[in-house]
């Protein structure tokens, strides 16, 4: 871990703290406001890659278990991790890991626009939805003894938003690639 | 903008150490999920309400704080009466109120210097092994606070920007600056970080060993 990993993980996780301090923010072309911290795994492993990534979520994962209110709505606290979804929470440290992994491996800076985009819109998708709930529902299945068929089909009411987020995110690191590029550099 | 949800008090829960609550914590919540009866369930769950509730908070400061995560508690045991006997959601439920509470109970009475703390001892074997280096967690942890309130003012400061231009504010043109200009000046802080020296210098077992050979002779 040299210093500017430490640097960059510490202040992408205060970007992560900041996204749910603010108010949901309209996409325009659908009547809901989405809230920015929901994207930030995603955007973690998509921007500086998945060591730096998963130290990011480390990092804000510790901030609330020690009880910081830094989870959006101003929540925080070991209640959160001791509760029946808590595996998301902890899951978000995997989910940046893998997202960034994919991401260094299918993107690269030079490519054309179209396939850096698909790169990162894979990685979110694997990462930041497949992984996550992979993680999430059995959690919720071991410890609320919500049989698993039952988490699961409740879950797919969130993909369609998550797949959106994907989209978004895939734009953004997109645009921080071509503008201040971190994924591939040490 | 950050409070922490420390309760300042002097309670017999304040009093315990940081380490000692996180680890009663951690074995009722492991030791809870093998327990099947609902009485000593309901005993445990009592007296984590008891705890929480006289920890120095109000009544309505208390609730809220653990409200959301009572919520999907709720759902998932209404959920649960759908395919399970009554009984088993019963336990389920008393098991995860008692988890809950007790949580909550623990954060209200920890300060983050003594949670860090904790964290800090915890990290030591990671340290020793050279994977970290000693004081990196608190660093980081640091880092991370002081740079809140800095990029709280970077977002609105974008956002009055979209204002003026008299454009709408969207994910995607805040985004992109908003993460940009905060990482171009962590490079910044890393460079002034190594270019001080505040980072505490790399240990491996072996300088570590003739560190204390030196201080014996």
């Amino acid at each position: 871990m040299t210093t500017r990993d430490l640097a960059l993980s510490a202040l992408f996780a205060a970007i992560i703290i900041v996204l749910g301090l603010v108010p949901p923010i309209p996409l325009g072309f659908i009547p809901v406001p989405i809230t920015l911290q929901s994207m930030g795994v995603m955007l973690a492993g998509c921007i500086i890659g998945a060591k730096r990534g998963a130290l990011a979520y480390a990092i804000f994962v510790l901030l609330v278990a020690a009880g910081l209110p830094v989870l959006s709505g101003g929540r925080g606290g070991l209640a959160i991790l001791m509760g029946p979804t808590g595996g998301y929470i902890l899951g978000w440290i995997v989910a940046a890991f893998v997202t960034g992994f994919i991401a260094e491996r299918l993107v690269r800076e030079g490519q054309n626009e179209w396939r850096q985009l698909g790169g990162f819109f894979a990685a979110s998708v694997i990462g930041g939805i497949v992984v996550l709930y992979a993680i999430g529902m059995p959690w919720v299945t071991a410890s609320a003894g919500t049989p698993f068929y039952a988490v699961a089909s409740g879950s797919l009411v969130f993909v369609p938003g998550d797949l959106l987020k994907a989209a978004i995110t895939a734009l953004a690191a997109r645009a921080v690639l071509a503008g201040y590029p971190l994924l591939h550099r040490a | 903008m950050l409070s922490s949800l420390y309760v300042v008090g002097q309670g017999p829960l304040h009093r315990l150490s940081a380490g000692s609550k996180l680890a009663v914590l951690a074995i009722v919540g492991v030791g809870l999920f093998f327990i099947q009866s609902p009485w000593i369930l309901a005993f445990a769950f009592a007296l984590a309400v008891i705890v929480y509730l006289t920890v120095g908070l109000s009544l309505r400061e208390a609730l809220k704080r653990i409200r959301l995560t009572l919520y999907s508690l709720l759902f998932l045991m209404v959920l649960n009466l759908f395919f399970l006997p009554i009984a088993e959601v019963q336990v389920l439920a008393l098991r995860f109120l008692a988890l809950v509470f007790a949580a909550a109970a623990v954060t209200a009475t920890t300060t983050l210097d003594a949670m860090m703390d904790v964290v800090n001892r915890l990290m030591r074997p990671l340290g020793r092994l050279g994977l970290i280096r000693q004081g990196d967690a608190g660093l980081t942890v640091g880092l991370c606070l002081r740079f809140v309130p800095e990029i709280l003012a970077r977002y609105h400061a974008l956002v009055e920007a979209h204002k003026a231009r008299g454009l709408k504010v969207r994910p995607l043109t805040l985004l992109g600056p908003l993460v940009i200009l905060t990482l171009k000046q962590a490079d910044d802080v890393a460079a002034a970080i190594d270019a001080r020296g505040l980072r505490a210098a790399r240990t491996t077992p072996r300088s570590s060993q003739s560190n204390e050979r030196q201080i014996r002779s």
